[in-house]
Order: C-alpha cells, then sequence, then structure tokens
C-alpha cells in the first residue's frame, strides 16, 4: 500500500466508523482509471465481517471539468430516487479534516465495466436502445418535484439555451492558450441562430455517454455515473450531446459506438414523450460540439498551467480539441462534406 | 539535436508499450502510461509538421488581410490587418512563430465577425470574402488534424 493509498484508508476508517456509529476497518483501497472531473477510488470496508464496497470521490488539485461536488451529488441523489439506475449516494463531506479535500462517497457497483471498446458486439444495440431510454426517462423527470431547484442555478425555458452559451464562450475566453477561430464562429452562429424555447425544463445530466455508465457482462445499463455537469435545461442538450460525432469518431454511424443515430432519437422521444424539432436540436447539436470545444481548451489550460499533470488532461486538450474543431467547421463550412450531419434528427 | 526526431520520439512510445505497461502495478498506471504513448506519437507528429503549420497559416492570414482590406471601412480593424501583413516572427523557433499567428489569428477572427455582420446587411463582398475566410478555416483545422487510433 502507497503512503498516499494509506492515508486515505485510515481517513475513511475514521470517518465512517462515525458516520455509521460502529468501528469500521477499510482494508483494500485502490485508485480507478479515468474520472478526470474527480479522484476516484474504489474500497471495501468492513463492520466486523460484513463487507461494504465503497466509491470515493474526492475534488481533485486540478480537474478537466470545473464543477460543484454538491451539485453532482444532490443531482445523483434525484436520479436514484427516481428510479434511474445510479450507484446509491451515501456521504457528501466538505470537512477537509478527513482525507485533506471534499469528497462523496456511494455504494460500489461490481461486476461492472465502463468502456466503451469492451462492449461485446452482441450487446451494443440493445445496449443502445436502453441508452437513450434512460435519457428520455430523464428528459421526462420532473426537476423540480425532485427539489432540485434549490440545488442548481436557476432558469426557464426561454433563457436556458443562451444562458448556456454565454457559460461556455466565457470558458474558452478564460483559459485558452491559442485563439480559437472556429469555436468563435461557433458562438456567433449560436447566438445569430437561437433556438425556440425549450419544450420543458429538465435534469440535464451534462455528460450523458458511452463510457460514462456501467453495464454488466450481459449487457444490461447498472448505473449513470459523472453527473458532475448536471444542470436544469432543454433535455435536448442532453440528446445531442450523447449524438456528438466525438463519441462515435472511428465509426460515425453508429452513435456512441451502439446504434444508428435515428434508431437512438426514437428510443429517446418514445420514452421522453418529446418529439424532437429538427431546427432546435441542430442548434443544440452545434452547442454540444462548442461545449465540447470548452471542455478541451479548460483541460489543456489546466493541463499547462495547473498542477496536475494528469495525461488524461493533455489528451483531452490535444486531441480531442483537434477533432471537435474538425465537428464544428464540419456543421458550420460553407465548404463542408457534412461529413457528420446522417446525425440529423 | 536529435536525429529523425519525429521516429526518435515514436520508439519511446514504442518502448511504453512492449516493455512498460506490461509491468505496471495496476490498472490506474497502465492506463496513464497508454494515454501517455497516445500522447507521445502526436508529439512525434507536431514534432516535423509545427513550423510548417504556423508559416502556412501566417501566410494564408496575410493574403486573406490583403484581399479584404480594400472592402474594411472599419479603421481600427483595417489598421491592425496591415499591421499584420507587414509582421514578421522574431524567429523560426516554434515559441515566436506561434506568437505571431496568435496575433493574425486574434485580427482574422474579428475581421470574421465583422464580415458576417457585413454579409448579414445584403453586402454581397462580404459573401464572397466570408467563403474565403472558410476555406482558410477549413485548412487551418485540417493542418492541425492528428493521425491517432485512440
Amino acid at each position: 500500500m502507497t503512503p498516499r493509498e494509506d492515508e486515505l484508508r485510515s481517513g475513511l476508517s475514521a470517518y465512517l466508523s462515525r458516520q455509521w456509529s460502529t468501528e469500521t476497518r477499510v482494508e483494500t483501497i485502490s485508485r480507478i482509471p479515468g474520472g478526470a472531473s474527480r479522484e476516484t477510488w474504489r474500497c471495501a470496508a468492513f463492520v466486523g465481517e460484513e463487507r461494504r464496497g465503497l466509491v470515493i470521490r474526492l475534488d481533485p488539485e486540478t480537474s478537466l471539468i470545473d464543477t460543484d461536488r454538491a451539485t453532482e451529488y444532490r443531482a445523483m441523489d434525484a436520479a436514484h430516487r427516481a428510479g434511474v439506475p445510479t450507484p446509491e449516494p451515501l456521504f457528501l463531506e466538505a470537512d477537509l479534516s478527513w482525507l485533506g479535500r471534499p469528497f462523496s462517497i456511494t455504494s460500489e457497483i461490481t461486476g461492472c465495466q465502463a468502456s466503451a471498446d469492451a462492449i461485446p458486439d452482441a450487446h451494443r444495440e440493445t445496449m443502445g436502445r436502453r441508452k437513450w431510454t434512460l435519457l428520455g426517462e430523464i428528459a421526462a423527470l420532473d426537476p423540480l418535484a425532485l427539489g432540485l431547484a434549490d440545488a442548481m442555478p436557476a432558469t426557464t425555458v426561454e433563457t436556458c439555451a443562451m444562458e448556456q452559451v454565454d457559460y461556455w464562450a466565457g470558458v474558452i475566453a478564460a483559459d485558452e492558450i491559442h485563439p480559437n477561430p472556429v469555436a468563435e464562429a461557433a458562438v456567433r452562429w449560436l447566438r445569430r441562430n437561437q433556438p425556440p424555447a425549450a419544450r420543458k425544463l429538465s435534469l440535464v445530466h451534462g455528460d450523458y455517454r458511452t463510457g460514462n455508465f456501467l453495464y454488466t457482462p450481459d449487457g444490461e445499463i447498472a448505473a449513470i455515473l459523472d453527473w458532475e455537469m448536471a444542470h436544469l435545461g432543454d433535455p435536448l442538450e442532453d440528446l445531442a450531446w450523447s449524438l456528438d460525432p466525438l463519441w462515435c469518431w472511428h465509426n460515425p454511424a453508429r452513435a456512441g459506438q451502439l446504434l444508428p443515430h435515428t434508431e437512438a432519437i426514437r428510443c429517446w422521444e418514445a420514452a421522453s414523450g418529446l418529439k424532437v424539432d429538427p431546427a432546435a436540436f441542430n442548434w443544440w447539436r452545434v452547442f454540444a460540439s462548442l461545449k465540447g470545444i470548452g471542455i478541451w481548451i479548460s483541460s489543456s489550460e489546466d493541463y499547462h498551467n495547473g498542477t496536475s499533470k494528469q495525461p488524461i488532461l493533455a489528451m483531452a486538450g490535444w486531441l480531442m480539441t483537434d477533432r471537435q474543431q474538425r465537428i464544428l467547421a464540419d456543421y458550420l463550412s460553407p465548404h463542408s462534406t457534412r461529413r457528420f450531419y446522417e446525425a440529423k434528427a | 539535436m536529435i536525429p529523425r526526431g519525429s521516429e526518435g520520439v515514436r520508439h519511446l512510445a514504442t518502448r511504453v508499450v512492449a516493455d512498460l505497461i506490461p509491468k505496471a502495478v495496476d490498472a490506474y498506471t497502465a492506463a496513464d502510461l497508454g494515454l501517455t504513448t497516445a500522447l507521445l506519437d502526436m508529439v512525434a507528429q507536431d514534432y516535423d509538421r509545427a513550423v510548417e503549420v504556423l508559416v502556412a497559416d501566417q501566410s494564408d492570414m496575410r493574403a486573406l488581410f490583403e484581399a479584404a482590406l480594400g472592402s474594411i471601412d472599419d479603421a481600427a480593424l483595417a489598421a491592425r490587418m496591415s499591421a499584420a501583413i507587414t509582421a514578421r516572427p522574431a524567429s523560426l523557433h516554434v515559441k515566436d512563430q506561434s506568437a505571431q499567428a496568435d496575433i493574425a489569428m486574434r485580427v482574422l477572427i474579428d475581421l470574421h465577425a465583422y464580415v458576417e455582420d457585413a454579409e448579414a446587411r445584403g453586402e454581397a463582398r462580404a459573401s464572397a470574402l466570408n467563403l474565403k475566410i472558410w476555406t482558410f478555416l477549413d485548412v487551418h483545422v485540417a493542418r492541425r488534424a492528428y493521425d491517432s487510433a485512440f
């Protein structure tokens, strides 16, 4: 066990003993790969002989996404209470005395994978239909009834789209190391071509894509992860993000590497009860790629100027910026070959 | 100098894949090393092309500014375009090339916004210029594309 692992094991044992009012010992702990926005650890905690698998998410020294831990926790908690498959949220802790940083703890879901590349081909279509059905079910939830009004910034069906543009344009302006002419063109396009008001305000996951859910060996989606960018907004935002060509770069015909785009949209419409407006969806597709560039530029800035030198930050900042720019140019350039337009609603 | 620099960097990536990843002590370290090899391959690509990309971008932008200068009514923007046409980087070092390319790119972004506004007002010359700017942006993006299986 490394000194870091031992320090966490000790701090967690003390914390869990207090939370559960019984002596608890953490015996194994290991860091989970990925998780660019939080430092994520898996551990086994024992109360007597009873084993409890837990996942700990620590605020990072620097991260790919600047997010609020409480918002993430409360969004996941609301989704869990509404029956969306998520890990069970257990604790949210801001006191630095336990682990040196704020953290949250959820139950561990065992026997699952998240890797998009490891999904057996035989399960891809079934999993894809389930993936977009679940997203439609999230879109259909009433976030106010779930108590999310005081957990997330207020917005309206009329203003949510441009608020998102303003936010991500601000991130790009603040974090870019070099000027980004295609992103700037996209911001101007989004402002000139404002979408119609959202059909409803939904809980927007914010990063719903293959790789951000756990699946069982037989292809069942067991838990949706990574709620750190959750907010209230237009449900088309999540749909467009989930269908961004970046998530199926090497096989553009298969949304999220799973199933044809049109079928994904059909599943989402059936589950959400909403009909996709093609013009509004097209606007959100351009926005999704702008948001992507914002995240990748921000991670590049973190990598070059921040304290963390995690390779995943460089990968996002270098390769993903390149690909996302190519997607945006394909959407916006009058000379475009429309390589990515097969994803139209 | 590193002989055949790109090739040398790729050899490092191969070494990581063949010899270090199999010895990784845990999944987290193995994943980090996998990402590092993909990044090294991108560094190898940039090692070869960085100056070429930056010089070509600046040359294209200067040509655009020269073509557009006569149709720009905004005196401040026109002055910045004129300055960008005559400016040259302090050296062929990537740092100097990059700094000058950034200055020119900020002028191009403002020119593009100006042209879009003019096009929205129905100015025919603006449409042609907008097409030229997008021709440059398409090439600008393509020049930076990485070849990666990741």
